[in-house]
């Protein structure tokens, strides 16, 4: 759909400059697990913000990481937290429908699956839980392929720095 | 078209069998000049049933005009609004209106200011063509029948404008569409107010039957597509398991994540990726394949020599003084030009980025939240520190 290799060079770009800019502030020695943290997080939010918030997970995504509370991403967050309202007032519109029988037709076990399913497929989703059934494929697709593009370009990332510890394999 | 009707008239007053045969007429040429056979086939042949599924895009405050007292409000809200001009006089055929509901629209423009009465009486007294063209006046709409639905779909569905009828319209219509002659064709409108579709047969009409429909389709056309993305999804056809599927996919993906990111943080201990080394290593051979698109600069005439490498040589003049002790001999040549990432390119076009100032902000306000976060695995940590430690060693020699 999108031009892969535009999105894979946006998004290493995205992430070198935050893990850059990080670098420059941080003076003393990280933990690896701090680093590690680091690393994730200015990955996903580079991810997400390929996307330019057209998608609600990158929204989430970006809402969840500024969460902390700073006034500095205060515009952003506003904006993250009325969708995050329309979001949940949408889902109230459309109450869950609840058997009171209880038939065991086949059609209603496999209904019953299916709601399982996409319930946990909602929650991996990054601000997926008030997302309308419909979109929830769509933006399924999009946190896919996004996850791909971020995998790849950590790859080639860990394999450069491999190569440079370790010239001859 | 009004204007030949009126002539053949004599601008008197027509009766409505008059009527019907001049519009019959008008819709005979009409469809030769649109393609729609099958419109023309009620005159000359009586024996097929078919009649063609019409649409009206005709204001509905003309509609409400007539003398349809049978149609109630869905009915009418079926129908999308008509373009700017006018209703009385029909526009030429604008591309967003078949031709069958064209003629349709000057149908009903020529009946609606007759009285119902005459129109029964015209329906007793006509012959059996007349008679069903009655019925359709009569009703607003004729009932896609069964004997050609291939060719009924190929031809409704081929122009870029919706023929659909309004849900309710067929249960409006009294005698021809409880037949189970209905179609199905779904064809979206070029308006975007509404999604016109049509009841598959023998399924109800239910309008909200008929939107939980659309629903479900929209959802498995995606499905398909996730089909095609999630490795290992052609073999199952049920939406639980596809669902699995892509739970496992996306629970993997994000796990892959997590790893390298770790392994990311275990080979670099400051967290400096330094682009202009990682650029001139020969680390493109190795990682060419995966990461092909890499576009490259357009200044990359400039530095094609300095990201060159022979087999044997040392880089001193590109590597950042930061990285001196990083020094080692480059042994495989470079192969694809093509792969090579500028570093220049980095700090020529970061600048220029609009994301910048709102982008650096949302990163200091992470980077906080990261710092400040306790890591209560310390052993885990303690684990990693040799091996950190021994990299560490290795570099610096």
């Amino acid at each position: 759909m999108r031009n892969q290799r535009s999105v894979k060079q946006e998004f290493l770009r995205k992430w070198i400059t935050g893990l850059r800019r990080y670098s420059c502030d941080e003076k003393k020695n990280m933990s690896f697990l701090e680093r590690k943290k680091a690393i994730k997080l200015s990955a996903d939010i580079a991810m997400a913000s390929t996307r330019d918030k057209t998608t609600r997970w990158s929204q989430a995504l970006i809402a969840n990481a500024s969460s902390s509370g700073d006034t500095l991403t205060g515009s952003s967050k506003n904006n993250s937290s009325r969708s995050r309202k329309k979001m949940l007032m949408m889902r109230r519109r459309r109450p869950k429908v609840k058997s009171a029988k209880k038939e065991m037709s086949a059609s209603c076990i496999a209904k019953r699956l299916a709601e399982k399913r996409t319930r946990k497929l909602k929650n991996l989703l990054p601000g997926g839980e008030s997302i309308d059934e419909g979109c929830l494929v769509e933006e399924t697709l999009d946190y896919i392929e996004s996850l791909r593009a971020q995998i790849e370009v950590m790859r080639y990332l860990v394999t450069a720095s491999q190569l440079i510890i370790n010239p001859y394999p | 078209m009004l204007h030949c009707l009126n002539s053949n008239a004599s601008g008197s007053e027509m009766t409505v069998l008059e009527r019907q045969r001049a519009t019959i007429k008008w819709q005979h040429n009409n469809s030769h000049h649109q393609g729609y056979s099958s419109s023309s086939s009620p005159s000359p042949s009586s024996s097929s049933s078919i009649s063609l599924v019409q649409v009206q895009s005709s204001s509905p405050t003309c509609l409400a005009a007539g003398a349809w007292p049978k149609l109630d409000n869905n009915f009418l809200m079926g129908f999308t609004s008509s373009p700017s001009s006018g209703f009385p006089l029909p526009p030429p055929p604008p591309p967003t209106t078949s031709a069958a509901s064209f003629d349709l629209n000057s149908a009903i423009s020529r009946t609606s200011s007759c009285p119902l009465p005459s129109l029964a009486e015209g329906k007793e007294t006509t012959t059996p063509n007349n008679k069903r063209k009655t019925d359709k006046f009569h009703n607003t709409k004729v009932v896609a029948s069964d004997n050609d639905n291939k060719d009924k779909r190929v031809k409704v569905a081929a122009p870029n404008d919706s023929a659909t009828v309004g849900k309710k319209g067929t249960q409006a219509c009294g005698d021809n569409s409880n037949k189970d002659n209905s179609k199905v064709s779904e064809v979206q409108n070029q308006k975007p107010d509404y999604i016109h579709v049509r009841a598959r047969r023998g399924q109800a009409t239910d309008s909200h039957s008929l939107a939980e429909r659309v629903r479900r389709e929209k959802i498995s056309e995606r499905m398909k597509f996730l089909q095609d993305l999630v490795p290992g999804c052609n073999k199952i056809t049920g939406k639980a398991g596809m669902l699995d599927e892509i739970i496992n996919y996306v629970q993997s993906l994000q796990r892959q994540v997590e790893f390298l990111s770790m392994k990311l943080a275990a080979v670099n201990p400051r967290l400096d990726f330094n682009m202009d080394d990682l650029f001139t290593r020969e680390v493109f051979p190795a990682c060419a394949a995966s990461f092909p698109a890499i576009e490259m600069s357009p200044n990359m005439a400039n530095t094609a020599s300095y990201l060159h490498f022979n087999s044997s040589q040392q880089i001193d003049a590109g590597i950042n003084p930061q990285d001196i002790s990083l020094r080692r001999t480059i042994s495989a040549p470079v192969s694809a030009p093509e792969t090579f990432l500028d570093s220049s390119c980095f700090t020529q076009t970061l600048p220029s980025s609009t994301w910048e100032g709102d982008f650096q902000n949302l990163y200091s306000v992470a980077f906080d939240q990261a710092r400040a976060a306790s890591f209560p695995s310390q052993l885990f940590t303690g684990l990693l520190e040799p091996s950190n430690l021994k990299m560490e060693m290795e570099m610096e020699m």
